[in-house]
């Protein structure tokens, strides 16, 4: 792969809908100002920048060049401005391959790259090239990484792997659907709405609102409910068609030393997690799955990029029953297999998390009940729920120390069980405030390494103080 | 962790930590002072001038001449050849072990005020956290550094 490439043409639509896509707003604009008077004019202009835009793009990708020479990937571009960047292949830590709706088409896919701590964007990115190139290109790069692998473990090389098939595992239908209508992503969902919605205002007449306000009332309270019912339905199945589209044909494939992970329905995402990078693997039960027994499995992974968005490639399954968990890790990750009994919290703690959960909506019950005193119910409903949710926090909580291994569970809202190497662990850091030292409590925070180059912390608050200095006497590495 | 770390730092931190508290503290009479005078412009009450002037007060007292001290007498740090232990904090105390083959860099640092009374912080920094030991003296901070940086040289397994 010496001689220097270019993207395959396609390219150019990408190029050309991303340039386009910047000055959409402004194009917009124009069209708004200019639509009376002088409307010819702006469609000439228009259509001069269509032209100059379909120039640039061609330009670009025509300027845009990749080779993989001296274990390197090479890319050269810039249409007047030249730029060169060159990416040793054993700093790099992901290859992602990605198809959209057009890739697809042309079997085609883009080819993200990843070096350690890499900002926002991917460090390099292929944004259209043939499939089976892409595919090419990952072997190439990668290869020297697999080497080195090897080499460190002899056993590998027997050709006893190579016989075996790799293990995998897909996700079923019943299972994606059973993940959508579970997922919980009607609140988001809603937020987008409120935030589109309140982008779109500007546009809409005055009139419309009041003519609209005007009707709604006319209708009734009860058509109102009913409304809104259907406006949360149609959002669950939009949550629905979500989840499946961005889990659907959720394939995990074991590799000798990565886990590599296929999904989605339209847009077809392909990742590598090189195990040596798993810095922790969690079990997450949110609050509507926990009572029907599913469970997500993650992973923490050291680097990457943010724009991902976190659950991509830390996602290892999405949805799972809780007892096929011990299989899974046995098959997928055998160092993190084995869920063992938890150390719980002690009861004396259990009035610290209820009063940190309701703290706040005690407060707001009391300035409800001074100021509009006949409302003072939904608070105090708040307040339950609070109460509540501080008593499953407790529950939760605890930890299990097994060799080198640490086990620690704890809930926000989701309760996560996490296992982690004593290796992993960056920092350990003991808390205790007075009262807490009366009680003999403390708390305690763990912190391993987590996307971006920033730390992920784990506390767990109210332990027994004397399990935090057994826990401290484990981490530390002085005896 | 049952013991605290040995080692305090600096004495003279107490000094420094008042004169910066005192420069904070110096903005918040500013803006006092300002109300006062506003008041007397616009004609409205002076209650508002005099609430701000107990907050002050309080404050200058509290961060200025009560705090420092009790800062510094809960500072400790202590560096053994395989981690380094640190216990700080005024209401919550926090103790934090921080292994020697996860420090990644140390840097001493010196502002202005600290210069003045020849102090300077250490700070070390692991792949997920930074912690800063404030206030040693200069030589101490240097020696420190160094010494870290030192038995932070092991070989590292994976991260």
């Amino acid at each position: 792969m010496f001689e220097a490439k270019r993207l395959h043409p396609a390219a150019i639509i990408f190029n050309l809908i991303r340039t386009v896509r910047e000055f959409l707003f402004a194009i917009i604009l124009g069209f708004i100002t200019f639509r009376d008077e002088s409307l010819l004019y702006f469609v000439l202009i228009l259509a001069g920048l269509v032209v100059i835009f379909i120039g640039a793009s061609v330009l670009t990708w025509y300027r845009y060049t990749y080779r993989i020479e001296d274990d390197e990937l090479r890319i050269e571009y810039g249409v007047f401005i030249r730029k060169k960047r060159y990416i040793s292949k054993n700093r790099i830590q992901s290859i992602d391959l990605t198809s959209g709706i057009i890739h697809r088409i042309f079997k085609l896919t883009k080819v993200q790259i990843e070096t350690a701590g890499s900002g926002m964007s991917a460090e390099a990115s292929l944004s259209a090239v043939k499939l089976e190139e892409g595919e090419a290109i990952r072997a190439e790069l990668k290869t020297s990484g697999t080497h080195q692998q090897a080499a460190d473990d002899p056993h590998e090389e027997t050709g006893e792997w190579a016989e075996k098939t790799n293990p995998s595992s897909t996700i079923s239908f019943k299972r994606l659907f059973i993940a959508g209508t579970t997922s919980g992503s009607i609140g988001v969902i809603l937020a987008l709405g409120a935030a589109g919605f309140s982008e779109l205002e500007q546009f809409i007449p005055e009139s419309f609102f009041d003519e609209t306000l005007e009707w709604v009332i006319g209708l009734g309270i009860i058509i109102l409910i009913v409304m809104a019912f259907f406006a949360l339905l149609l959002f669950w199945l939009l949550g629905i068609a979500g989840t499946m589209i961005k889990y659907g044909k959720f394939t995990i494939t074991k590799n000798e030393n990565e886990l590599f992970i296929t999904r989605g329905l339209l847009e077809k995402k392909q990742s590598t997690i090189p195990l040596k990078r798993i810095q922790a693997v969690g079990i997450q039960e949110s609050i509507i799955r926990q009572p029907l027994g599913y469970v997500t499995v993650f992973a923490e992974i050291a680097g990457g990029s943010a724009n991902k968005g976190e659950d991509f490639s830390s996602i290892l399954f999405p949805i799972m029953k809780r007892d096929e968990v011990e299989a899974f890790l046995e098959t997928f990750l055998p160092d993190y297999a084995g869920l063992h009994e938890l150390t719980p919290l002690p009861k004396r703690s259990r009035k610290f998390y209820i009063m940190r959960s309701s703290v706040l909506f005690v407060l707001i019950v009391a300035t409800v009940a001074i100021f509009f005193p006949s409302f003072v119910w939904a608070p105090v409903l708040l307040l339950i729920a609070g109460v509540f949710l501080g008593r499953l926090r407790h529950k939760d909580g605890g930890f299990n120390v097994q060799g080198q291994r640490l086990t620690i569970r704890h809930r926000v809202f989701s309760r996560n069980t996490i296992m982690l190497y004593h290796k992993r662990v960056q920092a350990f850091e003991k808390k205790q405030h007075k009262v807490q030292r009366l009680q003999n409590l403390a708390s305690m925070t763990l912190s391993i390494v987590g996307r971006m180059g920033t730390g992920t912390h784990f506390t767990i608050k109210d332990l027994e103080e004397s399990h935090v200095d057994e826990l401290s006497d484990w981490y530390s590495r002085r005896n | 962790m049952r013991q605290p770390p040995v080692n305090r730092i600096a004495p003279d931190a107490i000094k420094a930590w008042k004169i910066s508290a005192a420069l904070a503290e110096g903005v918040i009479w500013l803006v006092t002072i300002a109300l006062f005078v506003l008041a007397f412009i616009f004609e409205f009450s002076y209650w508002y001038g005099a609430g701000a002037a107990l907050i002050s007060m309080i404050t200058t007292v509290l961060f200025v001449f009560v705090l420092p001290k009790v800062r510094w007498r809960r500072w400790r740090y202590e560096v053994f050849e395989q981690e380094i232990y640190i216990q700080h904090g005024i209401l919550i105390v926090s103790r934090t072990l921080v292994p020697m083959i996860r420090v990644q860099h140390v840097d001493t640092k010196q502002g202005p005020i600290l210069k003045k009374y020849n102090l300077a912080s250490v700070e070390i920094s692991t792949a997920a956290t930074t912690h800063e030991i404030p206030a040693l003296l200069e030589e101490d901070a240097s020696e420190l550094r160094d010494r870290i940086s030192a038995l932070a040289r092991v070989d590292e397994d994976d991260v």
